[in-house]
């Protein structure tokens, strides 16, 4: 799953020179994903893993990395 | 990228994006304005080492000769063509003995973005430097097809790095047109599906006629501007506000829809059903440094009924189901075939289409609107001097003859209200201003 989210978002959203070195904890808001990326991202989400994350919870805390990226889409996964 | 074709001065051919904006240069132009020139300024707290600044100018020219090029029609499309001759892209306007600094920076402001001159003859890109005895400005102007803002910001950012390995990393990797690779990705059958698509979606907001407040049987006679800076305070609780309003994805819309009550407040009963205003989608990824020039953008709009203006918490619900849903519905591609088949319309055609209502012929438009949100300039530092302020200029079709761009540098929001004289006055736009601070800061 991370993997198939860190492809959209470097492939779609942000230029980061050295994807590689981007580990799954690194700031992705301090990387430039900003309010129209996460859109993307979320409806991008959405459509790929079959689950609906709700506009309520689209907070720092649930996109500023892989990692919580992750587990936000994990609570909903039914 | 020379492209093969009857005239051997052709560099480069307009892409459907670059086509977007020279339809709106015909549109102001066909209103005896000076066309679709922009401006990107920056206030200095001191006078830059100009030497550095030119030298930097000058390899600027030699690395994107782009910058020297004339636009020119040949048969029914546009290109870019070399010139028999280099024009200057640095001038310098500098009075120390002006007796009041804001007006000759500003009249300067003013008398360059409404600078008249043959499409084909003005220079695509130009830089001054305006100086007086205590106060510096360094304002890129440039004609729309050259650039889009995105590209203006790097440009900027290009001149303000300092080592000459990071600028030699600009505008690679070389990407064709981002509106190109794209259309690329789809089947005929899908771009017919999203030309039908966007059709759809332009007819549905026609289907509401647009509030416009311009005094629209006076005639264009030149754009002005004013900018306001709002201090730390207003913007983090701007920032809070939105957050809590519009949520994390929606800041963008929460300068629209405070937009568009403040200029309700200032006229509830001015004819019209609802607000519409068109902001560019970016298709380039944030951070990247490619593609450098040309315009890589999409249209979308916003528009939000007069009945909704009452209500804030339901304006802003509307206008983020609405951009929610255009994304859902991929309207923000929907655009790109539709953006393709107008380049070849006739540049009166094309205008017309992004204009006006379907139904009515009326301007679509009530203002146009542009967030291009946090800048970030190297160290905030411009050849050796701190960069105090940056705000944005733009030319205007009439009407609506009025835009709302915005930027926050340093945690301060600015905000720089353009419009067309006399369809606007200064006045008109400084009680406008009062009421969006209104907006923006009550809940």
């Amino acid at each position: 799953m991370k993997q198939k989210i860190r492809e959209f978002i470097f492939n779609e959203l942000i230029f980061v020179a050295e994807p590689e070195k981007f580990s799954d904890d690194d700031d992705l808001l301090d990387a430039g994903l900003d309010s129209m990326g996460i859109m993307r991202l979320i409806m991008h989400i959405e459509e790929q893993f079959s689950v609906t994350l709700p506009d309520s919870e689209i907070d720092p805390d649930n996109v500023n990395s892989f990692n919580a990226l992750e587990q936000w889409i994990l609570q909903h996964k039914a | 990228m020379k492209t093969t074709g009857a005239s051997e001065d052709i560099i480069q051919i307009l892409n459907p994006a670059d086509c977007f904006t020279l339809a709106m240069d015909e549109e102001i132009r066909k209103e005896q304005m000076p066309g679709s020139l922009c401006g990107f300024a920056l206030e200095l707290a001191h006078t830059p080492d100009i030497k550095a600044l030119e030298q930097r100018i000058d390899e600027f020219g030699d690395r994107f000769p782009l910058a020297f090029a004339s636009l020119q029609q040949r048969g029914k499309r546009f290109f870019w063509c070399t010139r028999e001759q280099r024009h200057p892209l640095f001038y310098q306007h500098t009075d120390v003995n002006h007796a009041d600094e804001d007006a000759f920076h500003k009249d300067t402001v003013v008398k360059l973005l409404n600078h008249k001159q043959q499409r084909e003859t003005l220079p695509p890109l130009e830089f001054h430097l305006i100086c007086s005895a205590s106060k510096n400005t360094f304002l890129m102007r440039w004609i729309h097809p050259f650039c889009d803002a995105r590209g203006a910001d790097l440009i900027l950012k290009y001149l303000c790095t300092e080592s000459l390995e990071a600028r030699n990393g600009f505008d690679l990797p070389k990407l064709e047109p981002l509106v190109s690779i794209q259309l690329a990705k789809y089947k005929w059958w899908q771009k017919i599906g999203f030309f039908l698509k966007a059709k759809r979606y332009i007819a549905k907001l026609d289907s509401l006629q647009s509030i416009i407040h311009a005094d629209t049987s006076l005639a264009p006679r030149q754009l002005n501007f004013n900018t306001y800076t709002l201090s730390l305070e207003q913007t983090r609780t701007i920032n809070t506000l939105a957050r809590q309003q519009v949520g994390l994805t929606g800041t963008s819309l929460y300068y629209a829809g405070c937009f568009m009550r403040a200029l309700h407040k200032m006229n509830p009963e001015q004819p019209g059903e609802a607000y519409c205003t068109p902001y560019a989608f970016n298709l380039r990824k944030n951070k990247a440094l490619s593609p450098l020039l040309s315009n890589h953008v999409a249209p979308l709009f916003a528009q939000a009924p007069k009945a909704l203006l009452q209500d804030k918490a339901a304006l802003f619900e509307h206008l983020k189901q609405q951009n929610s849903q255009a994304m859902r519905e991929k309207l923000d591609y929907a655009f790109l075939p539709v953006m393709w088949a107008a380049s070849w319309l006739s540049l009166e055609q094309h205008g017309e289409k992004l204009r006006k209502s379907v139904y009515t012929g009326a301007e679509r438009n009530s203002f146009w609107f542009s967030d291009i949100g946090h800048v970030d300039l190297s160290n905030s530092a411009f050849f050796g001097s701190e960069i105090s302020k940056i705000y944005h200029l733009c030319q205007i079709s009439s009407p609506p003859a009025l835009a709302f761009l915005s930027c926050q540098f340093n945690k301060q929001l600015t905000f720089s209200y353009n419009f067309i004289e006399p369809l606007f006055t200064q006045e008109w736009i400084e009680h406008l201003h009062k009421n969006m601070l209104e907006e923006l800061l009550s809940l």
